[in-house]
């Protein structure tokens, strides 16, 4: 069982938490053509790799956190809250 | 009267484990026999004469003590109600009753040993060849296969056993317990670090447990309890015995277990020193009782004193099995002849052989044994001349290699590579927190084993950020040299090319060498599907005896090297677990409301609603129904989600989670909001009530409670920068709902500070009041379609308010009402619950709530998916139906028309809820039906319980169409 470390209340086993998906930029809902929604929806980048995603410390402070983690090696290199998030 | 030690036990030595002043008595297929305190159920099955101990699976042949080291199949018998029991390494306990297994009808006779003179009709993959035509027999082919296939018997009607898990952090865990398991927790000990050592024998020291050759002076046995004891006396180490880690998971986190426990480890660094298993020889009839391990020789002599023989032949290619040999004449047995597969063994103790009269024949092997239910004789061949000797004996010991127990090693990530120079698969690439020493390593000098035990004691209190700096060790790279003697080459192991014989691969599944050879043949060639095709290294020893020799065995029929061969993979768990010690105890929490004790002592039948336990009724749903429809009901709500939204920012996030408007909700005014994903499917729905300028409460169905709230916060959290804080209530408040006619009138009795009149507070509004001097906040609102109250209030005055009210509503008829009558009563008034009346792909359109969807505002979760929902239009609506003929169809039962159906029909459709109405005198539902079907007097088929039974579409709601009773 894999480790996340949450912002507030140190790390704990992944069982405490929720899983939130990979991060995804969401279209304006506007003017997404059927396909960028669709796209938004369905389709994953899904790497072989470090991927940034979406995890709620459930079970504890209920936190919504980034987690990058590999995906094969299941190896998380950090952890931090959207404010912190590195920018693009 | 007992059987007493046909065989008999050694005289008392220091390194025996039994207690001779305490005598147990057990029973084994329904004889009693004497045991030792410290006894296992082998050892004194052994003692006492005991030869065979199961039937095989396949072929249901003889099998007797093999490895005596819990890892073959050949001991397990059924200990009481529990299947499966290793007898090799389970204490005996007085009283025990113990059978043997998969015996037909007994040890002794068993009458599917038959099969083995048919075994050419039972090929490799005959399961899959030969039950498959014609379909009509399957139901035979099935209590055939349900008779032969399992081992062990299951009562269903045994005593539940406690089971529990256990939780443990530590800086280094330690698997095994042999020199280099306890040299490494000693080093990691001495650093300082919380060290937790694990051996699944009942005492550590391994191997050496019972070697009795020099180690600095001392025996083997005794040098190694040296060091065990050196570590007991460390405060921050704590030694379990008798426990087996099953599997390594990722960040180190280790199963294991003992008995009935389940362990739960976390370690920051795992040293896996799990040793090495001795390994079974292929050669004719090499399963037959009396053919035993040279270790497991050693274990019944040395730990308990017993002799399994009297007049043995030796097999050895390695320095222990001579040394076995040697133990064999010390504890009185003859020795008939001793097979050296080697050119030139070990000169010492060929000498000192030699000094006891033993025929040495060197570069020999075995050809075959023979003997009726036992062994009781050997042919021996020269592998220089191929000359056969021929020996009488009751005993063969067999000592010919051994294999890594590196399976833990393998579940970290570590790549397994047969090195030719050693004839072993070794491994590298371990993650930086495993590290591995020993024979696990495949390190075999004991001088080395306890080297390298060190090192990774050191290493391993390092990475967890004990101790200082290690000196580099450079003695790995000089040691392989050193262990070439320690096995001998599969090239040098002679492979019976005869076609007819038995010699097992895999004892646990009865395959033969033979049939591996035929799998290939058929094209399974590769090591991965030989093993799925012939079930080679699936059964309780998950390769442990068999693995090496099957792909030994698939490299020389491929006729291609071990390294191109490849292993196969290995999962947890490395030894088989009982399913209670997976289950263990339920750790699901129950939630209950603060009125669960009222209800219970008031004759509710409860019902699991998630975690939640609530009535489902008081004896009468109906009564319930019409005491609501005609008098006046209360009901306990306080499983719904409960949320406090406070901030300018409240109608923003309210816009955004739910599809209708939230702009404009005046203060005391409550609204229906629906909720969709991002998809665009319903995902709960509820109201909020606007309790003041920058305070709203929120409420949501039970099961969505968390779920949600969650989904709120990651709005709140993901950059849409609400100015909102939000708060889960759902456990601090209490809620109940008082439903009917005469709701007002007991409210009245009661509440101060609120003008109930209907112009004052009428339906759709909120207002804050006391009731028996508490604070409860009052929801106008409707589920049930007539003029209701939900009241919320502190948990704590939950109960209070509760029998307020009844006894208040004493005078007006009041009747406690639970789940059914709400499910009936919202089904009268067409209310919708959400993800029983719709699934995983309705839309709000379909639904028939399009009402609650605003597509001109902004935005809002799901907007773009509605909008091209909307575009395409609805293909099927949900309903409201009667049944004329008042059958009351089951949910989920279909809706059919003819087609192409299985059976001629089509499905078109199916029932979502239905009841029998106590108000409307009628069956009444919920269904989807295609759109071009759902105009209410539209008739259709339903297929209840085979039957077919006509429904027609009626317009929603069926009680109260005008709403008149909620206004009123």
């Amino acid at each position: 069982m894999i480790l996340l470390t949450c912002p507030n209340c140190g790390t704990r086993n992944v069982s405490e938490f929720r899983y939130g998906g990979e991060i995804t930029k969401r279209p304006n809902p506007n003017t997404a053509t059927q396909a960028e929604w669709a796209n938004y929806l369905y389709v994953r980048k899904n790497v072989l790799g470090v991927m940034p995603e979406w995890w709620c410390h459930q079970s504890g402070c209920g936190q919504w956190l980034i987690a990058e983690r590999h995906t094969k090696t299941h190896e998380v290199l950090k952890t931090y809250v959207w404010e912190a998030r590195p920018q693009e | 009267m007992a059987i007493q030690a046909a065989v008999g036990r050694l005289p008392e030595t220091p390194s025996q484990v039994i207690n001779r002043e305490k005598i147990v008595d057990f029973v084994f297929d329904g004889k009693t026999y004497t045991a030792y305190e410290g006894d296992t159920i082998a050892s004194a099955l052994v003692a006492a004469g005991v030869m065979t101990f199961s039937r095989s699976f396949k072929y249901h042949r003889r099998r007797g003590l093999l490895c005596a080291a819990g890892a073959c199949p050949n001991c397990l018998v059924q200990v009481g109600d529990e299947a499966n029991v290793r007898s090799c390494t389970t204490p005996v306990q007085a009283g025990m009753k113990v059978e043997a297994q998969n015996a037909m009808p007994s040890l002794d006779v068993d009458v599917m040993s038959a099969t083995q003179l048919v075994d050419s009709f039972l090929p490799a993959g005959f399961y899959y060849k030969a039950f498959i035509r014609p379909q009509a027999l399957w139901p035979t082919y099935e209590r055939f296969l349900r008779q032969a296939a399992g081992l062990g018997k299951i009562d269903p009607d045994s005593e539940p056993g406690y089971f529990d898990k256990i939780y443990k952090h530590v800086d280094v865990a330690v698997i095994g317990g042999g020199p280099a398991g306890l040299r490494a927790a000693l080093a990691a000990a001495k650093s300082g670090a919380r060290v937790i050592l694990m051996d699944d024998q009942s005492s550590p020291g391994g191997h050496l447990r019972y070697r009795m050759d020099e180690i600095d002076g001392l025996p083997a046995y005794e040098y190694v309890a040296k060091m065990a004891a050196e570590l007991v006396g460390f405060s921050n180490v704590e030694i379990l015995t008798n426990t087996t880690a099953v599997g390594r998971y990722d960040r180190n986190w280790v199963g294991a277990v003992t008995g009935n426990r389940l362990i739960k480890l976390r370690t920051k660094a795992l040293i896996v020193a799990t040793g090495a298993y001795e390994i079974p020889l292929l050669f004719e009839n090499n399963d037959l009782p009396g053919i035993m391990l040279g270790s497991a020789v050693q274990r019944m002599i040395h730990l308990w004193g017993v002799v399994p023989g009297a007049r043995a032949v030796v097999v050895s290619a390695n320095r222990r099995g001579l040394q076995a040999a040697l133990d064999l004449i010390a504890a009185g047995v003859h020795i008939e002849a001793l097979a050296e597969m080697r050119e030139e063994p070990d000169a010492d103790l060929i000498r000192k052989l030699s000094a006891e009269h033993v025929m040495i024949f060197k570069r020999t092997t075995i050809k075959r044994a023979w003997g009726i239910g036992k062994v009781q004789g050997v042919s021996l061949e020269s592998l220089h001349s191929g000359q056969i000797h021929e020996f009488p004996c009751d005993l063969l010991l067999v000592s010919t290699g051994y294999t890594p127990a590196n399976q833990l090693l393998f579940q970290a990530g570590g790549k397994l590579r047969w090195n030719e120079q050693i004839h072993e698969f070794t491994l590298d690439m371990l993650p930086s927190d495993v590290f591995a020493a020993g024979e696990a390593a495949a390190t075999h000098l004991l001088e080395d084993i306890e080297r390298e035990g060190e090192l990774a004691g050191l290493q391993a209190a390092q990475f967890a950020g004990f101790g200082g700096k290690i000196e580099k060790v450079t003695f790995l790279a000089a040691k392989v040299e050193e262990r070439r003697a320690e096995r001998i080459p599969w090239t040098q192991i002679h492979i019976a090319e005869d076609e007819a014989k038995k010699d097992f691969v895999c004892i646990c599944e009865d395959v033969t060498r033979k049939e591996i050879k035929q799998s290939i043949q058929e094209g399974f060639d590769s090591v991965e599907l030989l093993k799925r095709y012939s079930t080679v290294s699936m059964g309780p020893c998950q390769g442990k005896m068999c693995n090496i020799n099957a792909i030994h065995v698939c490299a020389h029929y491929n006729q291609k090297t071990v390294a191109e061969t490849g292993n196969t993979t290995s999962r947890p768990p490395v030894t088989p677990v009982t399913m209670g010690a997976l289950g263990g105890r339920l750790m699901e929490p129950v939630r209950v409301s603060p009125m669960h004790d009222w209800h219970v002592k008031h004759g509710a039948v409860m019902m699991n609603a998630g975690l939640w336990k609530r009535p489902d009724h008081y004896g009468d749903p109906s009564a319930e129904v019409r005491a609501v429809r005609e008098r006046v009901g209360l009901i306990d709500v306080t499983p719904l989600g409960k949320f406090h939204l406070r901030g300018p920012g409240v109608p923003g996030l309210l816009e955004r989670v739910y599809t209708n408007r939230w702009q404009k909700l005046d203060v005391g005014r409550v609204r229906y909001g629906l909720m969709v994903t991002e998809e665009g499917v319903v995902l709960d729905d509820g109201v909020t009530a606007r309790l003041d300028d920058d305070f709203y409460y929120m409420t949501a169905t039970s099961s969505g409670a968390s779920g949600i709230f969650e989904n709120m916060e990651w709005n709140l959290q993901s950059g849409w920068s609400y100015d909102v804080h939000l708060l889960n209530v759902t456990d601090l408040r209490a809620a109940m709902n008082l439903a009917g006619p005469r709701s007002r009138d007991v409210l009245a009795k009661i509440i101060q500070g609120v003008d109930l009149s209907n112009a004052a507070f009428p339906y759709m509004s909120v207002r804050q009041a006391t009731i028996a001097g508490i604070p409860v906040l009052l929801l106008r609102i409707g589920f049930t379609g007539e003029l209701s109250y939900e009241i919320h209030t502190p948990s704590g005055y939950g109960l209070h308010i509760w029998e307020a009210l009844l006894k208040a509503g004493e005078e007006f008829g009041i009747t406690p009402f639970g789940v059914e009558a709400q499910r009936i009563l919202r089904l009268e008034k067409g209310h919708i619950i959400v993800s029983q009346d719709t699934d995983g792909l309705t839309n709000p359109f379909e639904a028939g709530m399009e009402w609650a969807v605003k597509l001109d505002k902004q935005d809002f979760t799901g907007k773009a998916s509605l909008l091209m929902a909307n575009q395409k239009g609805v293909t099927k609506k949900l309903v409201g139906f009667e049944m004329p003929d008042g059958t009351i169809p089951e949910e989920a039962n279909q809706i059919v028309r003819p087609g192409n159906g299985p059976i001629g029909l089509e499905i078109i459709g199916r029932i979502t809820s239905v009841r029998r109405s106590p108000t409307l005198k009628k069956v009444i539902g919920l269904c989807w039906l295609p759109t071009e079907m759902s105009e209410p007097g539209q008739e259709f088929t339903i297929r209840v319980r085979g039957q077919m039974k006509t429904g027609r579409v009626v317009p929603l709601p069926f009680y109260d169409p005008d709403g008149l009773k909620l206004n009123s």
